[in-house]
């Protein structure tokens, strides 16, 4: 059941419907069924390791918190954390450690035996082995009590709505939510509805649109430099209608209920640095990583270049957690350089753009930003989106060749879509574009929607609504939710 | 030396600023010198100069000269009474 169907709302109409009706001390009942079904419905294998780790972080959170020593307390945390990683591990990069050393080992003439073994990832370990990880860290640290409650607990663990691809929650936040009545609120009601909308609208005219159109060109064994410059700026938007319409839909589910989930994404492509990019850009991701790794790698770091050293370690954890290939690894490398050089030469970039008067003209100066930020971006996801390192580097030559920009190329390059696919592609993508104008302008384009005539807001909910029956198309899935 | 001393210093040192730079005014940000790669630096200064523990909550709330000085003051570091 994904989330993109008729089943799932069914499946959420009958959960909030009920959620209202029943007693608030039998809510957690519903909504651990609920997310235990959601999850069996998906990937029903793997229904014991999601409730033993369940279990085990459950239990090691309250060791921990009953030591009495601190090293003792700590201990038990690093035991625990090890646990978890094992299992990601084992499931998620077991295969590519064990292809990593066979290659070396052929290429060192050595004897390597160890078999490859067909290993099945299972459905959002990586989103809840973090959100463990974070739960026991956070206990050893005192900021977080260990939760007694079962229940509640497994539900933090298994929430549907945020399961399969966050965003990745914090149990301080998420856990008070579920203990708290929940009373039926219309405005949250109304607000879940249409934020779920709004992620259908992103995901099937927007994403799932795109998403073999660009898939004709990455796997095409010759294309042209063009294409893949038209490809990969197409992959970037795809990439956040996908991701972000996952979010969407996970925060508006979570709102019906009347549980507010962290906002995930703040309009990246619109980033005027690197570093602004990631403050927006799967931000759940972004600041677990910067509590859990970036921060405890700078402890007691006083010079810049340990902190580059730490900023290089984070992006890589970035890369690797996304997928167990190079090409990840690379991609994550790449950002932990575009970081890196981003501030070293900051100074020096600031000088040059006084010394050509660009600061004179600060709109200008901002939109070269944005549009150096975004293409910055968008030369890294050649190598998440290329199936290996050397289809990665092949196209990343092609992007980089000033041939491959050429207009008359690109206009060209627009062949991989049909006529039909274009305009409905050009006209839902401006769409978004002002939606998201409006969202620059104002707090909150569901507000001042909300402010302008009941004709005006109704005919744009029945614009969404009929645009994705008629025009909408489904994909497999999210591209997150395979993370 | 007094606290507001190593507190003082631990801006000059880590971030190589002038002692006349180091005010009330002085915020993440404003000067080139302590931007988010110098915030992390002085960080560690000030945890090793003062024996504290500042996690990522903390650092975030530390964004100006005098509220790395309440911070530290909810920490147990006298500023006044030494």
């Amino acid at each position: 059941m994904s989330f993109i169907s008729i089943e799932f709302l069914l499946f959420l109409a009958i959960i909030v419907f009920t959620y209202y009706l029943i007693p608030h001390r039998l809510r957690w009942i519903l909504l651990l069924v609920a997310s235990y079904v959601f999850y069996a419905i998906l990937s029903i294998q793997f229904i014991p390791l999601l409730l033993a780790s369940t279990a085990f972080t459950y239990f090691t959170g309250i060791i921990i918190e009953k030591q009495q020593i601190r090293k003792q307390k700590k201990k038990v945390m690093l035991v625990g954390i090890s646990v978890l990683l094992f299992f990601l591990g084992w499931f998620k990069y077991f295969n590519f450690v064990n292809e990593s050393l066979r290659a070396i080992a052929k290429y060192m003439d050595w004897n390597y035996t160890v078999p490859y073994q067909e290993i099945v990832l299972p459905l959002a370990i990586s989103f809840y082995t973090f959100q463990a990880v974070s739960y026991l860290v956070d206990i050893y640290y005192g900021k977080q009590k260990a939760e007694r409650h079962y229940g509640y607990f497994s539900i933090y663990f298994a929430f549907f709505p945020q399961l399969v691809a966050g965003p990745i929650e914090r149990a301080k936040k998420l856990l008070p939510q579920f203990k708290v009545e929940q009373k039926f609120n219309y405005e949250n009601l109304t607000y879940g509805m249409k934020r779920i909308a709004w992620g259908f609208f992103k995901k099937t005219l927007i994403a799932d649109r795109l998403a073999p159109i660009v898939s004709s060109v990455f796997d095409n064994p010759n294309p042209t430099g063009s294409q893949i410059v038209l490809a990969t700026i197409l992959f970037s938007i795809q990439l956040f209608a996908d991701f972000s319409a996952c979010s969407d839909i996970a925060i508006g589910c979570a709102r019906m209920l009347g549980i507010n989930l962290t906002e995930n994404f703040k309009q990246p492509h619109f980033a005027v640095s690197i570093s602004d990019f990631w403050s927006r850009w799967h931000i759940t991701l972004s600041t677990w990583l910067r509590d859990y790794i970036f921060v405890p790698l700078c402890k007691g770091k006083k010079k810049r270049s340990e902190i580059y050293l730490a900023i290089v370690i984070t992006f890589l954890v970035s890369g690797i957690w996304h997928g167990a290939a190079w090409t990840f690894v690379l991609w994550g490398l790449i950002h932990g350089f575009y970081r890196v050089f981003g501030d070293y030469t900051k100074h020096f970039r600031g000088k040059m753009a006084s010394f050509i008067h660009l600061d004179r003209s600060p709109v200008l100066h901002k939109w070269m930003k944005i549009a150096i930020t975004f293409l910055l971006v968008c030369f890294s996801r050649v190598f998440f989106r290329s199936d290996s390192v050397t289809h990665a580097f092949e196209n990343a030559q092609l992007f980089l060749t000033i041939n491959s920009w050429r207009p008359s190329g690109i206009v060209k390059a627009f062949e991989i879509f049909s006529l039909l696919d274009l305009v409905i592609f050009i006209f839902f993508f401006i769409i978004v574009q002002i939606f998201q104008y409006i969202e620059r302008k104002n707090v909150s384009t569901w507000e001042w929607l909300s402010q302008r005539s009941i004709f005006a807001r109704f005919a744009f909910y029945i614009f969404i609504i009929v645009s994705v029956l008629i025009f909408g198309v489904s994909g497999e899935g999210f591209v997150y939710g395979g993370f | 030396m007094r606290n507001i001393e190593k507190y003082r210093n631990a801006f000059i040192n880590v971030l190589d600023l002038e002692e006349d730079e180091v005010c009330e005014d002085l915020a993440l940000g404003v000067t080139r010198e302590w931007d988010s790669i110098g915030h992390m630096t002085l960080i560690s200064e000030i945890e090793d100069v003062f024996d504290v523990s500042l996690d990522s909550e903390l650092i975030t709330e530390f964004d100006s000269y005098l509220s790395g000085m309440e911070l530290l003051k909810r920490l147990g570091v006298d500023f006044i009474n030494e």
